[in-house]
């Protein structure tokens, strides 16, 4: 089993390959600007490092959001169109969810800066949910915190957040092995997860 | 000689749209996803969320055409990919798929130019002879394209402001229409009689058009009949603005087809399915014995299909890109 991860939800680009549970190839690196062109031929250089074919991959795993629109639309539209030619699964999870995978804390919140006073969030209390992945105002967040002693803020962006902040640096075997038995689905129903309607639908409301 | 087969893919605006083209002429496959209805509901095309639908449209536009031409991806020869210019955001959903399909199957990548797309649309309807004059007219372009062989484009005029079909859609909700507007107007146009009085823009001696002054007429028209509490013939409107934005776009053609002694002219763009434009171009072929083409009604607006026909013979230049290709907002023509 050889398990190609994608995720570009964020100015970086974090992929790997996952053989049989354990990481053989793995690119990290920030990428701002030329994400959209430098994402397939980083990708491609791994399975040229490995002299592996492009359809030796068995499954992908896909960041589907929240953070960047731009970034999340590249990794999903290379994740469906691969998973979908090879006719092989594909497993979209939450990037949230895969930073809480990243620090051992009693309470981890990853969080994504959403710019005017706004975050993307969750609230993990080991393996369970105590706030759902949710586009967010900082300050409710803190008060959904203010009751909480033991946790950890995870982030790579410059938001002021005190002391309890690790930065965010995946450790990819960890986050493939943790959530390669999720369901699979059909490539033309894997989207970007937003978690945020356009400035456009939200002023029609 | 061997077929050739182009997959083409163009996500630059609002429609997501694969193709498959035989030799740059035949269409064996177009599937077209378009997103008016959503956009209708906000006036004009909404970026981000042109850009959702692509994503959510883009397997299954692919699937579709290859199923529709009973076709596999080991068929295909190469892969065309609208790189721009259009909006980023969209266009890089169908960049990232065309390059992951190049990866995939190690198929060449062909970048197109949007409005190179909008000129080979006419080679599915007959052969293109050179030198010919492109007259390009839709909402982001009005340009004079002289072509003395494929893929051989120098620019001898174009508008100094709004493109012709940007004036249109303008025109077009200043009296009311619903989004997208353009096509309207002509409709309108064809029970009405053109008997306001607009003027011709910049009649010079440049090949150059300017299109903002009639917008800004039309607009001033409109409001001074609305404040004397006049009503409004929208069909003499739409005749008029039209009559005076056909008679302009004609005017430079027919000069630039004269002074470079051309007889080979191409119409291209969503602006070409103007029927008021097609007589126009109609008389001037018979006064200037022209041979002309214009694409059919389904060519002229955005579509995959004129994709991979211009990626043909981008492809029979060698003109082939690397996984590292990006989109661009904007790029000359070349």
């Amino acid at each position: 089993m050889r398990i190609l991860y994608i995720d570009t939800s964020s100015s970086y680009l974090y992929t790997g390959i996952v053989e049989e549970g354990h990481l053989i190839s793995e690119i990290k690196e920030d990428l701002s600007l030329d994400l959209s062109k430098v994402a397939l031929p980083r990708i491609a250089s791994m399975f040229e490092e490995h002299e592996l074919r492009p359809d030796s991959i068995d499954k992908i795993m896909v960041v589907n959001g929240p953070g960047s629109f731009t970034g999340i639309r590249v990794g999903i539209t290379i994740a469906k169109v691969y998973a979908w030619s090879l006719k092989i699964p594909i497993i979209p999870i939450n990037g949230l969810e895969a930073m809480a995978t990243s620090i051992s804390a009693p309470i981890k919140v990853p969080l994504i800066d959403a710019r005017r006073g706004y975050v993307y969030a969750a609230i993990y209390n080991n393996d369970d949910v105590i706030l759902e992945p949710q586009h967010i105002l900082l300050s409710d967040l803190l008060s959904h915190l203010s009751e909480v002693e033991d946790y950890m803020f995870i982030t790579n962006n410059e938001i002021d957040l005190g002391e309890k902040k690790c930065g965010y640096n995946p450790n990819i075997e960890t986050i493939v092995n943790r959530f390669c038995q999720g369901s699979s689905c059909n490539p033309h129903m894997v989207n970007p997860e937003y978690l945020k309607l356009t400035e456009a639908e939200e002023s029609r409301m | 000689m061997k077929d050739i087969y182009i997959l083409g893919i163009e996500s630059s605006c609002d429609e997501t749209s694969c193709a498959i083209v035989k030799n740059g002429v035949s269409d064996i496959s177009t599937i077209i996803s378009s997103q008016i209805d959503i956009h209708k509901n906000y006036g004009g095309v909404v970026p981000e969320i042109a850009s959702r639908h692509h994503v959510r449209n883009i397997t299954i536009v692919i699937e579709e055409c290859l199923g529709k031409a009973n076709m596999t991806m080991e068929e295909i020869d190469a892969i065309a990919i609208t790189y721009g210019p259009g909006l980023i955001g969209s266009l890089l959903v169908g960049l990232e798929a065309a390059k992951t399909l190049s990866f995939i199957y190690n198929k060449p990548l062909i970048p197109v130019h949007h409005i190179a797309g909008h000129i080979y649309a006419n080679s599915l309807e007959k052969k293109m002879e050179f030198p010919l004059l492109a007259l390009v007219v839709s909402g982001g372009h009005t340009e004079l394209i002289l072509m003395k062989d494929h893929y051989k484009f120098e620019k001898l005029g174009g508008t100094l402001d709004d493109a012709v079909g940007e004036c249109y859609d303008k025109v077009a909700r200043v009296i009311g229409l619903e989004y997208p507007g353009g096509p309207k107007i002509d409709q309108l146009a064809c029970g009405g009689t053109p008997s306001y009085q607009l003027p011709v823009p910049l009649r010079d001696d440049s090949y150059n058009f300017s299109f903002s002054g009639l917008k800004s007429a039309v607009i001033n028209l409109n409001h001074n009949l609305e404040q004397r509490k006049e009503s409004i013939n929208r069909e003499n409107l739409a005749a008029s603005f039209q009559k005076v934005a056909v008679e302009s776009l004609i005017l430079k053609t027919r000069k630039a087809l004269i002074e470079n002694n051309i007889r080979n002219l191409i119409v291209a763009g969503g602006v070409a399915a103007s029927t008021g434009l097609r007589e126009k171009i109609k008389d001037l072929q018979e006064e200037l014995s022209l041979n002309v083409t214009i694409p059919s009604m389904k060519y002229c607006t955005d579509n995959a299909t004129m994709i991979a026909a211009a990626g043909y013979y981008a492809y029979r230049l060698g003109r082939i890109a690397d996984l590292s290709l990006n989109s661009k907002s904007n790029d000359k023509l070349n």
